[in-house]
Parts: C-alpha cells; sequence; structure tokens
C-alpha cells in the first residue's frame, strides 16, 4: 500500500505527452531516426541543430548539438536500449560535451537537479494515414554519487543492450 | 508522503497507517529522508517525521522545463511533416 503511494509520485515526476501528427508513420519514424531530418526540427523555435549523429542500434549512441539564439551550444548523447522499426524507441538522454562526455546539467549552468541520466520512450501509432506519437521522458535515480552512478547505469545499460 | 503532508507524525504513528511491518516503514521512511522529502527529528525517545514539500516542487521544476521544451520541439516536429509532406506532393506533381 505504502510502496504504491510511493511510486505515484514518483510517476508525477514523468512527463508524457501524446500527439497526433497528420503524417503516414513511416515519415514520422524517419523525422526522428534519419539526422538531415532531425536537424531540421530538434531545437525549438529559434535554436538550430549545426550537429547530429545517430547510430540507430541497439546499444549504438546518438550525439546532437542545439544551438540557442544566442549562440551557445547545448550537446546531448543516449545511448538506444531498444529500437522496433516504426514502433518505438528506447533511449537514454543526458546532457554530453561537444567529445559526447555525459556532464551533468550545472556544465551549461542549469539546475543541478536535472537527472544525470533520462530515459526518453517514443512510440508510434498507425491512425490510418495520420501518425499517433507518445513521447516519455523520466529522470533515471542517481546513486549516492552521481559519476558512480553514471557509470553504473551504463553499465547496466550495456548488460542490457547485449542480451536484447 | 501524503499522510505526513497534513500532519507530522512519530514513527509508529506512521506505522499504524499500513499494514506493512513497522521496520518496513523505517526503511520508507529513510528513503524519503534521504532525498530530503522527510525530515525526522528526534524529540526526548519518539522521533517525529515531516514532510518537506518544497524539495517536491524543486524536483518538478526540471520536469516542467523539459515539458516545454518537448512541446516546443514537437510543435515544431509539427510544422516539418506538414512542409515535408507539402514539398513531396510538389516533388511529385513535376
Amino acid at each position: 500500500m505504502a510502496k504504491n503511494s510511493l511510486t505515484g509520485e514518483r510517476g508525477k515526476q514523468d512527463i508524457s505527452i501524446t500527439r497526433i501528427f497528420d503524417a503516414p508513420r513511416e515519415l514520422v519514424w524517419r523525422a526522428w531516426t534519419e539526422p538531415e531530418h532531425l536537424m531540421r526540427w530538434w531545437g525549438p523555435k529559434g535554436f538550430t541543430t549545426p550537429f547530429c549523429e545517430i547510430n540507430l542500434r541497439v546499444g549504438g549512441r546518438y550525439l546532437n548539438c542545439m544551438r540557442s539564439p544566442q549562440g551557445q551550444d547545448y550537446w546531448s548523447t543516449g545511448t538506444y536500449l531498444e529500437i522496433v522499426p516504426l514502433e518505438r524507441i528506447v533511449c537514454t538522454d543526458s546532457f554530453a560535451d561537444a567529445q559526447g562526455n555525459v556532464v551533468p546539467a550545472t556544465y551549461y549552468g542549469m539546475e543541478a537537479d536535472i537527472p544525470l541520466q533520462m530515459l526518453v520512450t517514443v512510440t508510434f501509432e498507425d491512425l490510418q494515414g495520420k501518425t499517433r506519437m507518445t513521447l516519455e521522458h523520466a529522470g533515471l535515480p542517481a546513486g549516492p554519487t552521481s559519476e558512480g552512478a553514471s557509470a553504473g547505469w551504463n553499465e547496466s545499460f550495456d548488460k542490457l543492450a547485449e542480451s536484447l | 508522503l501524503a499522510l505526513l503532508a497534513r500532519q507530522g507524525l512519530t514513527v509508529s504513528g506512521v506505522a499504524g497507517h499500513f499494514s506493512i511491518s513497522r521496520p518496513a516503514v523505517s526503511r520508507h521512511l529513510r528513503i524519503l529522508a534521504e532525498s530530503g522529502l522527510v525530515v525526522v527529528r528526534r524529540q526526548g525517545r519518539q522521533r517525529y517525521c515531516e514532510a518537506r514539500l518544497e524539495r517536491l516542487d524543486e524536483v518538478s521544476h526540471w520536469v516542467e522545463r523539459y515539458r516545454k521544451i518537448w512541446e516546443k520541439r514537437l510543435d515544431r516536429l509539427d510544422e516539418y511533416l506538414i512542409e515535408l509532406q507539402e514539398k513531396e506532393e510538389k516533388h511529385g506533381k513535376e
């Protein structure tokens, strides 16, 4: 009982967004997985995406650079944990330096409470020519020291990637 | 946590509200204390627990930030997908 209420509280900390796009699922999938497409929309309005590399396989990594209107670069990286073509992508999401090393959000002067690693799950459903996309974004718990936690998570994800 | 949000309670007081064992309640409280969501104060022989919900707001702060980023990003994706299809349509006609 107590455990349920605890997970309930934690659940509030996750983001879940559902959108219906007036585009076929294959196109939405390509927009998410092909750098030349992703670079056109990844940055919010006013931002550009000057760099995007995607190694679309389980255990593969991505590295993106988002540039603010003021010219500040924000790099992010992550590892793909699950890929079901046209259906589902699960990956980690972290801030990074330009070499792709994971860095805490404070590296970019952002809040220290942003988790070092977050988990992003995107699912795509075909709605007769349209596409329903659901995005889930959740923080991953940090261990006693963030660096140790990062190494720990990376290890377990590597293992998970191998077992898939 | 919802229980403690209404009033501070002793550890036994908290345990009395749940069917799980007292050690299990203590364990949950310790996790909450480690995350800063609960403060445990010793008063004589009793241990009082109080919720620190402002910590929860802090936690949600980055969540709100990311929600906004994703909403804006997906707005752009929406526009881009329309643009892309218009282009493809044009190419198809040519």
